[in-house]
């Protein structure tokens, strides 16, 4: 035995930091690794306050509704007690972020913005069949039942393949129409008639054809009114394929057969490829013919550089998302107007960019619970009517009882306290089944998506003819098809 | 025989007992220190590596964890068929030509032109190298901003000059601006470097000249740039890796448009990687990517290197 305590020499010192580093490391990590807990519930007494305390985090696209809700979750939070963190971001990073966090095994986010093309068809499994929660009796049911949700909008954001099974609640309905300049079309209505031979009037009845001759139109004849009849969000972008997609589907082409179903349920293996017939090229034709006389920026904008340029009042029309019009309302109060897109050969298409909210299949019971109970708020009526009269914007609603009530319905006409339901007369025309354009949903529709707007993209800068951007879409839509899909 | 060989000095001398000799320990005081960073770089760096060769021979399934299913060398199969992704790499090194080249040959110009201001040098300088504090986002945003047809400056200054497109809606346009875009966030660092490189060049060597009545091109030529030559490389190594991994500008300003022609490699990744999530196909991108790095950054060390720079 020492006769005193050994002093520590510099070895012992770096060794006990180095084992103290060590052991807190592994503790730390064995407590990141160990089992989450489940949110407590509170057994009888109020629905609604059984998950009082839990915490919910919320991803979803920076859109409209959501900036509403966000606005607008004290209500929730009183009702329930349960905190709301509610995150947005761009549709790209939101897919990302979703993707990782089903891959992770656990839920950071619970309740998840699901895009029916980018997250639904790609990463069903990864989400819960809500039916499993509303046959819950101890949670509570969707108000008005998930019959009031607009039928076609449930199967496009909500369903995948199996008509039964609901991964997400219809939440929004963005829908491609056609916005125009009401003063300027009321100003020139009559020499626009003498000069065209026809009434420019928008309206379903309209077709494309009418529709190239009134913006070219507006080129020649209102340049000190606008500087082109009509724009597009003809990005190398998504939004490319979409305003692309309203004449393909009304010239009669499709991008698989039975494109309709397609695009309504879903499909894991949709076929060949069927945008090298004659109706799709003859509608390309016509889409590279458009955007020759469309303002050249057409090309650098999606649906925001569109957008912008139709409110600072560059173009005297443009097809773009109805929820838009609250925008433009604030822009140009009382001056644009709203149409259903006009019709081709084989009919009118309005492409629908609608989503549900879904749960993350990750969640632990209780926490699905929560979700549950978010899901049933923010798509109630009562919150869909809150979202249309919401300051920091709001879409339109998915339920067609909201559409009946009687301020709703008063509020489709100027002056409007609710400016998107300015559009209510052409998106119900643009939401009937025959008219609703709805992409393929099937899981690998990114890939395919940008095969589709990278080959357009090369055929509005003159690298190609209609005819080979179609073919080239075609063939590499069929490889990526014949790839399969994995998740 | 066996006594002859017992009577070896060779092998007498490794019978000798050892014992007295103090033992070596196998991994001494240093290498322990070192031991905590190698499994730090392992953890980060290596395991990585090593996940990414074992995925660009598989396909990656996402749902319920990460769980890796092989292929064989089908992705590799698929990237060395794929016409698109020649394009991409053909795109890649006219980008990267253009950027380098530019940026070397403006720098240079630049850093004479400094060198030989005597008054607000550092003033001069500070502004020269504004461009460079700002993160490429920043520039992506901006230039879009500046090239918007609606409101955007240089929009306005081409279609005064009777230019009557969309400068990023032209495949032409849109790679010359995200080059230009580039070009002007880091001339500035090849001017700063060379300028560093041209005030070792001696003074009394440049006076001899001047007196030997050299015109100014001629000591360019034969007395500076062969001074600053090893300085000049070095910020060529620098820009070159950077400009393969170029990425943000391109994604704010064109998102790889249009027609595919600002899609270079590091942009097909990303899509491929999280847009796609097809994970395996990805890996095979990056370690191609990777490959093309080593060699150009093994080309230039090389080059410092029959110069005694390295050492």
């Amino acid at each position: 035995m020492d006769r005193y305590p050994r002093e520590p020499s510099r070895r012992d010192v770096l060794r006990g930091a180095l084992a103290t580093g060590a052991s807190l490391t592994l503790a730390g990590g064995l407590s990141a690794c160990g089992s989450r807990s489940d949110v407590v519930r509170t057994a009888g007494g109020d629905q609604w306050r059984q998950f009082k305390g839990a915490t919910l985090n919320f991803i979803s696209e920076n859109t409209a509704p959501t900036a509403a809700i966000a606005a607008n979750i004290r209500p929730f939070v009183d009702l329930t007690g349960i905190s709301v963190n509610i995150v947005t971001l761009e549709l790209t990073a939101l897919v990302q972020r979703v993707a990782l966090d089903l891959a992770s095994g656990r839920a950071q986010y619970q309740v998840v913005y699901a895009d029916p093309y980018q997250v639904l068809a790609p990463y069903q499994r990864g989400l819960v069949d809500l039916r499993s929660l509303q046959a819950d009796p101890a949670l509570p049911d969707l108000p008005g039942g998930i019959t009031d949700f607009i039928p076609t909008q449930l199967d496009a954001a909500g369903r995948f393949i199996d008509p039964g099974a609901v991964y997400a609640l219809p939440y929004d309905a963005p829908t491609m129409i056609w916005q125009y300049r009401r003063d300027l079309f009321d100003r020139y209505r009559s020499r626009m008639a003498n000069d065209l031979g026809f009434d420019p009037t928008p309206g379903g009845d309209r077709t494309w054809e009418e529709y190239f001759e009134i913006a070219r139109w507006f080129n020649k004849n209102a340049t000190s009114d606008v500087k082109y009849g009509t724009g597009h969000q003809a990005r190398q972008h998504d939004s490319l394929m979409n305003d692309f997609s309203n004449v393909l589907w009304s010239y009669g082409g499709d991008y698989f057969d039975d494109g309709k179903e397609v695009g309504r349920m879903g499909s894991r293996d949709p076929g060949p490829c069927r945008l090298d017939s004659a109706a799709a090229i003859a509608g390309a034709e016509f889409y590279n013919r458009l955007l020759g006389i469309a303002d050249p920026a057409s090309r650098t904008w999606d649906w925001d550089g569109v957008g912008a340029a139709f409110r600072a009042g560059q173009l005297a029309m443009c097809p773009n998302w109805h929820e838009y019009a609250a925008s433009n309302e604030e822009v140009l109060p009382g001056k644009v107007d709203y149409a259903p897109l006009p019709k081709g050969p084989a009919g009118t298409a309005n492409m629908y960019g609608g989503t549900g909210v879904a749960i993350s299949a990750n969640t632990l019971p209780h926490e699905r619970g929560a979700a549950w109970l978010f899901l049933v708020w923010a798509t109630s009526p009562q919150t869909q009517l809150a979202n249309l009269r919401s300051k920091a914007g709001g879409g339109t609603p998915t339920r067609t009882s909201v559409y009946e009530l009687p301020e709703v319905r008063a509020a489709e006409k100027r002056p409007s306290p609710m400016p998107n339901m300015l559009t209510a007369a052409a998106v119900r025309q643009a939401w009937q089944s025959d008219r609703i354009g709805l992409r393929p949903k099937i899981p690998m529709w990114n890939e395919c998506n940008t095969a589709i707007f990278t080959q357009l993209s090369r055929m509005l800068t003159g690298s190609g003819s209609p005819e080979e951007a179609m073919r080239s879409i075609k063939s590499r839509v069929d490889r990526i098809v014949a790839r399969g899909w994995v998740a | 025989m066996a006594q002859a060989a017992d009577s070896s000095p060779v092998l007498r001398r490794s019978t000798r007992p050892e014992a007295a000799a103090p033992k070596e320990p196998r991994i001494g005081f240093e290498g322990k220190m070192m031991v905590p960073g190698l499994i730090l770089l392992a953890a980060l760096s290596i395991v990585p590596f090593l996940a990414l060769i074992a995925m660009s021979f598989s396909r990656v399934r996402l749902l319920g964890g990460v769980r890796l299913e092989p292929v064989g060398l089908g992705n590799w199969v698929r990237f060395f068929t794929d016409p698109d992704m020649w394009m991409s790499w053909l795109r890649t090194l006219i980008y990267f030509v253009l950027t380098v080249g530019l940026e070397m040959a403006l720098g240079l110009g630049i850093a004479l032109c400094l060198y030989r201001v005597l008054r607000a040098r550092n003033i001069l300088l500070s502004l020269v190298l504004l461009p460079m504090f700002a993160a490429p986002v920043i520039v992506g945003l901006l230039g879009r901003y500046l090239t918007d047809s609606t409101f955007g400056l240089y929009s306005w200054m081409l279609r005064s000059l009777g230019f009557s497109g969309d400068i990023l809606g032209s495949p032409v346009g849109a790679f010359t601006a995200v080059v230009l875009m580039d070009v002007w966030e880091w001339t500035p660092l090849i001017a700063l470097i060379t300028l560093a490189g041209l005030s070792g060049v001696p003074q009394s060597v440049r006076e001899a000249a001047a007196v030997d009545g050299a015109p100014g091109w001629m000591t360019l030529r034969y007395i500076v740039f062969p001074a600053i030559s090893n300085v000049l490389l070095v910020a060529l190594l620098i820009r070159s890796m950077d400009a393969i991994r170029y990425f943000d500008i391109i994604w704010v300003t064109t998102n790889g448009g249009p027609a595919d022609a600002t899609k270079i490699v590091p942009i097909r990744l990303y899509e491929t990687a999280f847009r796609f999530f097809d994970f395996g196909y990805a890996a095979a991108i990056g370690l191609a990517m990777l490959a093309f790095s080593i060699f150009i950054a093994r080309t230039f060390v090389r080059l410092l290197d029959t110069r005694g720079l390295t050492r």
